[in-house]
């Protein structure tokens, strides 16, 4: 028995979650980040839980980690140069995209610049045919002169992408294993062994990222697990992916695109599992910090998948944790236009110089300060000691717009919040529309330094069903990757026709994907647990442009049930079937899990009295100043119940409840806010 | 609640997530490529009067944010809670312009009163006629364009009339297809009444209609404000579609701006008359069809990227679009290819505003971005019909930056078709797809480059379509100093034995032709002697432009990929600059020189003078002789002779 760690590092705060084996329980633990010294923040962890629990280096049996450093990298575009090899006649597909510009209506617009710009990329004589067939191989001198001319232009590494490789690597195999001899030093990243899918620019793009990424990555894993080893951290090493669950630390240094949004990603892990745990099948997790507001839809656990996640400025089209950002957080600043017309964002004094009310040199009025200015926070402690909210300030920087407007600072403020909150709801309403839910059904599940702060002013906009804010939401990141499961995604593009003929070819791709996936799990992971494999397939009826992820019954593959399983998908989403039409299955998938063992989550000791509030202020909702009670979150146990208006502040966010809901706290210490009946 | 200066974003905020839902949902449910992949559609909500005052924020054509449905919504003055009307009449409402683009909208109803309409449209792949996908310029009748719905109750208090059903699955090619990107529709616009019901439920029905009154007063405040910027004057700008009908003679499209305050007057008199081909635009003389005011909506939009674009964006604007033209065509001229037509227009808006602002405005994108389709056969023999994605130039030279490559500027909204798409699914292979070198126009800031495709057919009784091509005569222009773009180019069998098409946009081929299609080149900005040498060294280490056009075009002289500086500045010393705002290319210059704006202004009153169904005739006639005689020295006297003794044989 021993414990379980999981480790998110953000902006400000390092979160630790510690689950103890030998009861199944959670603990957690803050500590501020060092950007200027990656790893310190883990190593100053680690000191706290053997100081405070007697935890030691060798009583830590897992340790998973996400982190933000791949995305960071594409972001501020500090990757290393690759070169990148197409087919010949072909080289431009990064510059081409899918030539779409980014604003549609403004003559000047471009789209951004390729992170492999088009002097480092060479066309390779190959050519492979959408059925698979090879009609040229590559040629050894050839790849020789492109690599010798990759190596003058200065590059470090090598991404390979040629045309229909998603249906035949060979010739990205073969021109790997040349350059492996020409220039052992060089990594190579292969299009077809990131994500196999159909689509040149979107295979490319998806293994450019992973290439350009993958030093910086790696050189940040081995710092991080130096810096364990020497500890005497002697378990293996996990880190979140962007699909939602966890990897060897060696995969990852390999395969970047797969750990590339491990951060985010964990954090709607983390919220599906609290509220699946505690009963709320269907939630909105909402993620508010400093300079982003991120949301997911998460049904019974799940979250939802998407491709095309937003890395920077470009997409990465492996299977990920759909999480859409939805406005850009507590440092939106607010203006007036001139029209006279009040505005927020999308300008943001983000975390550095952050809101006025903080008082680290921020002058421009921002939500934090509306919401400061309305005297919703600053009754508690706030992060830790680190943070102090300044009152006047915040209100003497609104007041210059409220001079203008012709209102009152309270009003103005009132109105800050709603625009941003209607901004928010606006992108909010585009997700749920975008996957078919109706948000009345949907718990909003907050977390962030920010999301119990606003939670219940979009949850009133949405006509949600109420809002949950977890016992301790710093750590729900940390928690997320703790608790994933060891899974990776596999994909085959078959095309063939639903037919006895077809689908008797299909037996030996499936049997080859389980086997390689059994591989990743067991040979590659050393997992020992049972495999869980769920395969599917993408359909459509002969003739149609788009295809339906169906999911399949892996022991009945006749033409019967693959048939029937995709008219019932199709029925679900469209609402009719073409029970007499042709099916074609154009790829097949298949997921691979093991599942990693899962806490439970505490159950805090009921309250024997009344929730007392710590003291009473006067804040403003809506402009209207109410005498509004102030609770400590650590004075509350399941079973209080009180109505708001309320405030509840903790360590790491201020919940603010308007009036209109009631406030309930649940066996597993969430606070659980809904509408007010009548 | 009263919306005002505190909290008109809030409302703009709501609006716009409706809009949003509405193009999720239709997205999400549309079965053909055209809405999924390359997202040929709008959504949109009007308000009681017709006027639309919000658009989806990212997605859907550009063209239509500032429609306005009211001589639609007329056709009925007895909208009951539940209907949905359905119309692809471009004769009809003016806000269907060609027949593929299916328009529905829908009362919103707030205790019994109409609150707004929610509404938009999809290009379906294909409506019927005489062409599949149903358009080609060749077309010469709307008859011969497809199904035509006349405006009519699709859905009557919530009940299908399934007549209408019946009626446009028996006139398509794919049925299937059609009905389930209606369904999509069909949700789409539920999905917006529903949202507008949540935003009146919260800001009362006073509160929403008079808050959408302000949406409309705000986009008018901001675009009159980015008009007071623009110099009074009247600037006048005209350019040609290669051809009015096949082989036929150019076809001009004249723009007369007058700015006037913060007002803007778009006068399209001496643009041809209306044509035997499918040029034309139905605008039936709509002073803000959305169809003449794109370029404006770009132009407003460039020179202030805050402006939200509504029909309050057009107020201070109005078109004068004469009867009888190819900007106001009269039935049953045929409309299907009116983008083409549509893409000079932007582009003639854009060259007025390059006169008042030429320290802002880029040059303009040359247009006649060629949608490809290839129309085949597997060797089981099914046929195969399909878009292989547009093939144009790129964005022009801007004075602050480069062209978009390879798409851009009024044409950078289309998305293209992956090549290993087009491959799985049609029996082609391509030996090529990129950026041509040297295509982008050569400035300070040059044109984006064009893109450029070539395949080979694999089966017999091929027919390759390039829809919308255009350029191909005559190129795009360059703006202070740069060259003007390149002709584009449409060829068979490229190499020694190679056919050039020319301006065809329907060719047949047989297993082994090669066809290879460049987009027209894209106008750069400025003189290209000032673009800085190692931006010029870099061009030619991408490969965008070759050492010889460096030393020829930029004046740069390279050696070993580095600036040879002392020979650069001796050649730049010497080389000729051009002076003039606009540059032109040798085909346009010759074609000026004997149609000048005077001849034309004689031709546009002449031509006024007849019937609207002689005017295509006159036209060629009029060229046909000023052709054989040549240009005389006393042109007026050469033009009224020529008018009389038309007016004498044809008894006008």
């Amino acid at each position: 028995m021993g414990y379980r760690i999981g480790v998110d590092v953000g902006g400000s705060f390092t979160d630790f979650a510690v689950f103890d084996e030998a009861t199944a329980t959670i603990s957690s633990l803050k500590v501020f980040s060092r950007p200027d010294a990656p790893g310190e923040e883990i190593l100053a962890g680690l000191d706290t839980l053997a100081q405070r629990d007697g935890i030691t280096a060798e009583d830590v049996s897992y340790f998973t980690h996400g982190t933000t450093v791949g995305v960071n990298t594409v972001i501020q575009r500090n990757g290393d140069d690759v070169a990148l090899f197409t087919t010949r006649n072909f080289e431009d597909v990064l510059q081409m995209a899918r030539l779409k510009i980014p604003q549609i209506h403004n003559l000047y617009s471009r789209r951004p610049d390729p992170l492999v710009p088009r002097e480092r990329v060479f066309g390779i004589d190959e050519r492979t045919e959408a059925t698979g067939t090879v009609l040229t191989a590559p040629d050894r001198e050839d790849v020789e002169s492109a690599v010798a001319a990759a190596r003058k232009a200065g590059c470090t590494g090598i991404v390979l992408a040629f045309l229909n490789a998603y249906r035949n690597p060979a010739n990205e195999a073969e021109v790997a294993r040349m350059i492996a001899e020409i220039a052992p030093e060089m990594p190579v990243v292969s299009s077809a062994a990131t994500w196999p899918i159909i689509r040149e620019y979107e295979r490319t793009i998806t293994a450019v990222i992973s290439g350009y990424v993958q030093p910086r990555v790696a050189h940040y894993l081995d710092r991080f697990e130096t810096v364990l080893r020497e500890r005497g951290v002697a378990c293996p090493l996990h880190i979140t992916k962007t699909n939602g669950g966890v990897m060897g630390i060696d995969q990852a240094r390999d395969e970047c695109v797969q750990m590339i949004l491990s951060g985010t990603a964990s954090g709607v892990i983390g919220a599906g599992y609290l509220a699946q745990h505690c009963g709320f099948p269907k939630i909105l997790s909402l993620d508010i910090g400093g300079t982003s507001a991120d949301a997911a839809v998460i049904l019974d656990g799940t979250p939802q998948y998407g491709v095309g996640e937003l890395i920077g400025d470009f997409q990465i089209h492996v299977p990920s944790v759909s999480v859409s950002s939805v406005g850009q957080g507590g440092g939106s600043i607010a203006w007036i236009d001139p029209l006279g017309v009040l505005q927020v964002g999308p300008a943001s004094a983000g975390s550095t110089p952050g809101p006025v009310c903080y008082g680290r040199g921020g002058t421009k009025p921002t939500i934090t300060d509306a919401v400061a200015a309305s005297n919703l926070i600053g009754h508690t402690p706030l992060g830790y000691g680190a943070v102090t909210v300044d009152h006047a300030a915040a209100r003497a920087a609104i007041a210059p717009l409220a001079e203008r407007l012709g209102i009152s600072i309270e009003e103005t403020a009132a109105n800050i919040i709603e625009i941003s909150v209607s901004s928010m709801y606006a992108e909010v309403s585009g997700l749920t529309s975008r996957f078919g839910i109706d948000p009345r059904e949907f718990h909003l599940f907050a977390f962030g330094g920010a999301g119990a702060m606003l939670a219940c002013f979009l949850a009133r906009e949405l006509n949600m069903k109420g809002v949950v804010v977890p016992l301790t939401p710093g750590v729900v990141s940390a928690l997320g990757g703790l608790i994933a499961d060891l899974k990776n995604d596999f994909i085959r593009t078959l095309y063939i026709d639903v037919t006895e003929a077809g689908v008797a070819t299909l037996a030996a791709p499936v049997a080859e994907l389980q086997a390689t996936a059994l591989d990743w799990l067991k040979g590659k992971q050393g997992f020992k647990g049972e495999a869980r494999l769920s395969l599917s397939a993408d359909m459509r009826y002969l003739g149609q442009s788009y295809e339906l992820e169906t999911p399949l019954d892996a022991a009945d593959l006749s033409v019967a049930a693959i048939s029937e399983a995709f008219h019932t998908e199709h029925a679900r989403l469209y609402g009719h079937a073409d029970r007499d039409a042709l099916v074609q299955l154009v790829n097949l998938r298949l997921v691979v899990a093991g599942a990693t063992p899962k806490p439970r989550i505490a159950e805090p000791d009921p309250a024997t009295g009344p929730a007392r509030p710590v003291r009473h202020v006067t804040a403003h909702f809506d402009g209207t100043a109410q005498e509004t009670p102030v609770y400590a979150r650590a004075d509350l146990a399941p079973g209080h119940t009180f109505d708001a208006p309320a405030i509840i502040g903790q360590d790491d966010t201020t919940t603010v409840v308007p009036p209109g809901f009631t406030v309930t706290v649940d066996r597993f210490g969430n606070l659980v806010i809904t509408r007010k009946e009548g | 609640m009263a919306i005002d200066q505190r909290n008109l974003s809030v409302l703009a905020n709501f609006c716009a997530a409706a809009a949003d839902a509405m193009a999720f949902t239709l997205m999400r449910t549309a079965h053909s490529a055209f809405i999924k992949e390359t997202e040929d559609f709008s959504c949109q909500i009007v308000s009681r009067e017709g006027l639309a005052f919000t658009s989806p924020r990212q997605f859907g054509a550009p063209w239509y944010s500032g429609i306005d449905y009211a001589p639609l919504l007329r056709h009925f003055d007895d909208y009951e809670e539940g209907d949905i009307c359905i119309t692809n009449d471009p004769y009809a409402g003016n806000v269907a312009t060609h027949s593929p683009d299916m328009h529905i909208w829908k009362p919103v109803f707030w205790q019994g009163e109409i609150a707004c309409f929610v509404v938009g449209h999809i290009h379906n792949t294909d409506v019927g006629g005489a062409v599949p996908a149903s358009l080609s310029r060749t077309l010469t009748e709307i008859e011969q364009e497809g199904l035509r719905i006349p405006p009519v109750k699709l859905v009557h208090r919530g009940e299908m009339n399934e007549f209408v059903v019946r009626v446009i699955r028996s006139n398509v090619r794919m049925p299937e297809q059609n009905w389930g990107d209606l369904n999509a529709q069909i949700a789409s616009v539920n999905v917006g009444e529903r949202k507008i019901h949540d935003i009146i439920a919260r800001f009362g029905f006073e509160g929403f209609v008079e808050g959408v009154g302000q949406m409309l007063d705000y986009s008018e405040a901001q675009a009159r404000a980015i008009l007071t910027r623009v110099p009074d004057g009247d600037y006048f700008f005209a350019d040609y579609a290669d051809e009015d009908s096949p082989g036929g003679r150019p076809c001009r499209v004249a723009l007369t701006l007058r700015v006037r305050g913060d007002e803007v007057v778009l006068d399209y008199t001496g643009s041809d008359p209306q044509l035997s081909s499918a040029l034309n635009m139905p605008t039936g003389g709509v002073e803000r069809h959305p169809l003449v005011m794109v370029g404006l909506t770009y132009v407003l939009f460039t020179l202030d990227n805050s402006v939200i674009l509504n029909a309050g964006t057009l107020r201070a604007a109005r078109a004068i679009l004469p009867e009888g033209t190819v900007v106001n065509c009269q039935p049953s001229a045929a409309v299907g290819m009116r983008s083409l037509t549509c893409a000079m227009t932007q582009i003639v808006t854009v060259g007025c505003f390059a006169q008042a602002l030429p320290d802002l405005i880029p040059a303009a994108s040359p247009g006649g971005n060629a949608i490809m389709n290839v129309k085949t056969s597997a060797r089981n023999g099914k046929p195969i019909m399909a878009s292989i994605g547009p093939v144009g130039g790129g964005g022009g030279g801007t004075p602050f930056c480069d062209g978009s490559d390879g798409a851009g500027g009024a044409t950078g909204f289309l998305r293209n078709t992956p090549i290993e798409i087009s491959e799985a699914e049609v029996p082609i292979r391509f030996r090529r797809y990129g950026l041509e070198p040297d295509t982008g126009a050569p400035g300070q800031f040059r044109g984006g480059l064009s893109a450029v495709m070539e395949f080979e057919v694999s089966s017999p009784e091929t027919v390759v379509t390039a829809r919308n091509r255009n350029r191909s005569i005559m190129g795009g222009w360059g703006l202070k100093g740069a060259h003007p773009g390149a002709v584009s180019q449409f060829a068979r069998n490229p190499g020694p034995s190679e056919i050039q098409l020319k301006n065809t946009d329907l060719v047949k081929c047989d297993p082994g032709d090669v066809i290879r299609v460049v987009g027209p080149g894209a106008g750069g900005w400025g003189d290209p002697m000032a673009r800085d040498p190692e931006q010029v060294a870099r061009d030619v280490a991408q490969g965008a432009v070759s050492e010889a056009c460096a030393r020829a075009d930029y004046g740069v002289v390279l050696c070993h990929g580095a600036v040879d500086r002392a020979a650069t500045e001796a050649l730049r010393a010497a080389a000729p600059r051009r002076k003039a705002l606009f540059s032109h290319g040798a085909e346009r210059q010759a074609f000026e020189a004997v149609w000048t704006p005077a001849r034309y202004a004689l031709l546009t009153a002449f031509l006024a003078s007849a019937p609207v169904g002689w005017r295509f005739f006159l036209k060629h006639q009029v060229f046909d002789a000023v052709e054989t005689a040549g240009p005389l020295e006393d042109m007026p006297a050469q033009m009224e002779a020529l008018f009389d003794a038309l007016r004498t044989r044809y008894a006008l």
